[in-house]
Formats: structure tokens, sequence, C-alpha cells
């Protein structure tokens, strides 16, 4: 039987959305369903709604509310504690070295997502049913 | 992990070898590194005893091959059978191969069995114990010229050397870090790793991720033994 993922992506641009959405649709080993949240609040409420949420991809700058070093501790703190990737054009500026420490799993260069990278990247950290 | 000297030559990999922190840091190293070099994938292969039965998808310690390949794979053949892998004990020198390689022989398509065109094998080990690998890139494309196979394995060793040394290599005696000393003070209070992802604002695959380092790093098996060495050891109290 195919896994099933809920991925819940954060980014105020809705082109990404429909970007991964085509990606999405080539990995075949997964069920995955993309829910997309353009805002921090929106997300959070999604959280807090008790939807299933495999894993979070997150914009690493999501106006107003800055970058991951606040955005990621906000959804912790709602008691989310699956996976959360952040989503960058530039993964190698250096307060990308210290992002395990607010509380983030991974990061990716937005050219880099690519089906194989997101089968990788589900593997890694969804458990196996 | 131990800063390597300049003499230690990396290249254009340089950079990203040193801010690599985790498997998907080295996940897209390497998978960067096949897209570049014409392949479509990359595997790393620990190599043990060539006698050993062995299965490919048990060897694999990182790879970005389609979910459930390596598993289909070893359910119709044996890879301690294939010439590839015989290949791989004989000699440290870099290897390439094509489907339609004659020296394959009747029944040994690995890579037809595995659906691919090229396999470029590069030997490889790790610095501290010597233990033998392969960074194997897989794709569908023609043969790789000479200048780009050399700079291939060398920037395939040179990452392979890095991620050994931060996600292989056995960690007993190294000190903790301060966020393990707060996980491991947690578990010593009972909790589980979803309760300590909630204290500590992290993920429960951070929380796991930590604790396998722990137990590396105080060289034991199980989380009990873990507390017991700890408090032993006066890391907590």
């Amino acid at each position: 039987m195919t896994r099933k993922a809920h991925i819940l992506l954060v980014d105020d641009n809705p082109a990404e959305n429909l970007i991964l959405s085509g990606l999405i649709r080539k990995v075949d080993s997964i069920d995955i369903e993309l829910h997309y949240c353009r805002t921090m609040d929106s997300a959070i409420a999604f959280l807090l709604s008790g939807k299933p949420v495999s894993m979070v991809l997150l914009d690493n700058l999501v106006h107003p509310r800055g970058d991951f070093r606040e955005t990621v501790p906000t959804l912790r703190h709602q008691g989310f504690i699956g996976p959360i990737g952040v989503i960058s054009s530039s993964p190698g500026d250096p307060y990308f070295q210290s992002l395990e420490e607010y509380g983030a799993d991974f990061r990716i260069d937005k050219s880099e997502i690519d089906p194989t990278a997101i089968e990788f990247i589900l593997r890694e950290y969804l458990p196996e049913e | 992990m131990p800063v390597l000297q300049e003499n230690h030559r990396r290249y254009d990999l340089h950079e990203e070898l040193e801010k690599a922190l985790n498997r998907v840091d080295f996940f897209r190293i390497f998978h960067t590194l096949a897209l570049r070099f014409g392949f479509g994938h990359f595997g790393i292969l620990q190599l043990g005893n060539e006698n050993d039965a062995c299965m490919l998808s048990s060897r694999l310690v990182l790879h970005d091959l389609p979910s459930g390949l390596a598993e289909e794979y070893d359910k119709r053949h044996r890879f301690g059978d294939a010439i590839v892998y015989k290949a791989l004990h004989a000699s440290n020198i870099s290897s390439v191969w094509r489907a339609d390689d004659p020296t394959l022989g009747p029944g040994q398509g690995l890579l037809s069995q595995l659906g691919f065109e090229l396999l470029l094998c590069v030997p490889v080990n790790a610095a501290t114990t010597g233990a033998r690998y392969a960074v194997l890139f897989l794709g569908d494309g023609e043969d790789i010229e000479q200048a780009e196979h050399y700079e291939l394995c060398y920037s395939a060793a040179s990452a392979f050397d890095y991620f050994y040394r931060a996600t292989l290599a056995n960690k007993a005696g190294m000190g903790l870090t301060p966020r393990e000393t707060e996980i491991l003070k947690w578990i010593s209070h009972g909790k589980t790793a979803s309760e300590i992802a909630l204290i500590v604002s992290v993920s429960e695959h951070t929380v796991n991720s930590h604790t396998a380092t722990i137990l590396k790093k105080l060289d034991v098996v199980n989380r009990t033994q873990m507390v017991a060495k700890a408090i032993r050891e006066q890391i907590i109290q």
C-alpha cells in the first residue's frame, strides 16, 4: 500500500505552491497531499485545526514575520513536533548553521527541490507505517 | 568535527562541505554532484567482507534511488554475486560499467536489473578506521570523459570524508553538546521522545537523532545504560 504524507507549505508566494504541486505529482512512491498557507497566521490556524500534517516546508522569509529564526519557534510553540524544512534561495548563508537550535530539521535550496529530493526527505523524516 | 587544514584541498566543494550539518545536506551535495556530471542518482555503499551474504538495500547508507528499488532488486537477485560488487573488493581503482558491458556476462546485468545504463564506482575509505565504502553514480548517459572522471572521483572522496566523519564515525568518548546534555537530562526524567520534542521545541526526529548520537558518544546500547553511565560519569546528577 502506498504511504500517505501531508505536507504543509507555508510561503507568501502562491506560485511556489503551484510549482511544488507539479513536482509532487511526479512522486509516485508516496501519496502526498499538499496543503498551502500563505501566512504564518493561517499556518498556525491550520496546525491548531487538528488536520494531519506530516511535515512543514517553510519559506525562509514569510512576511511580516521574518526569517526561520522567528517563524520556526512560532510553529514549535503551537506544539508541532513533526519535521520542519526551511526553503531558501540562499541556504548557505551563515545564519543557517544554527537552524537546529531554532527547531528546524533541514534546509533546502529552492532550485534543489525536485521529485528525487522530495522522496528522499520524506523517506528520511517520515516513520515507516 | 575537527577542522581540516588548508592543505586538504577541497576546491569548489570546500565551503559547502564545511557547512554540511546533517544527512539532508549530504544528500544535497551528492545529488547535485551526480546531476552535475550527467548522472541521475547516487548511492553510498558500505563494503563488508566479500564473502558475507549481502543485500544491496542494507548496504546503502545514503542514496537517492527511487523508493523500493533496492528492496525489489534484493527480492530477485543476490548483490553479493554481482561482478560489480566483487570488483569493488578486488581494487580501489574507480570503475565504470555500462548495461551492455560484455564483461558483465549472462545473469550479471546489475545495471539492467536496476534500470540504468551507466554506473561509476568510486571506492573510498574511512580515514579513522579504514572501513571501506564506495560512492556509486547511476544514470543513463554516455561514457564519462577522463577529466570529468578524475574530478568526480576527487569530489566524491572529499564529500564522503565529511559525510563519514559527520554521520557514520564512532564518536565514543567525544563530549556532549549542551543540547545533547539537555535531552539526556529529560531522558533521565523518564520523558518520551515526543514529550522532549515539545519541551525543547524541536522535532521528534531531532530528539531521536540526538539520542542516537548520545548512545554513540557514551558507547552504550540503550537508554537505561545511557542514563546509568551519565550519572556514573557525573554528566547529569
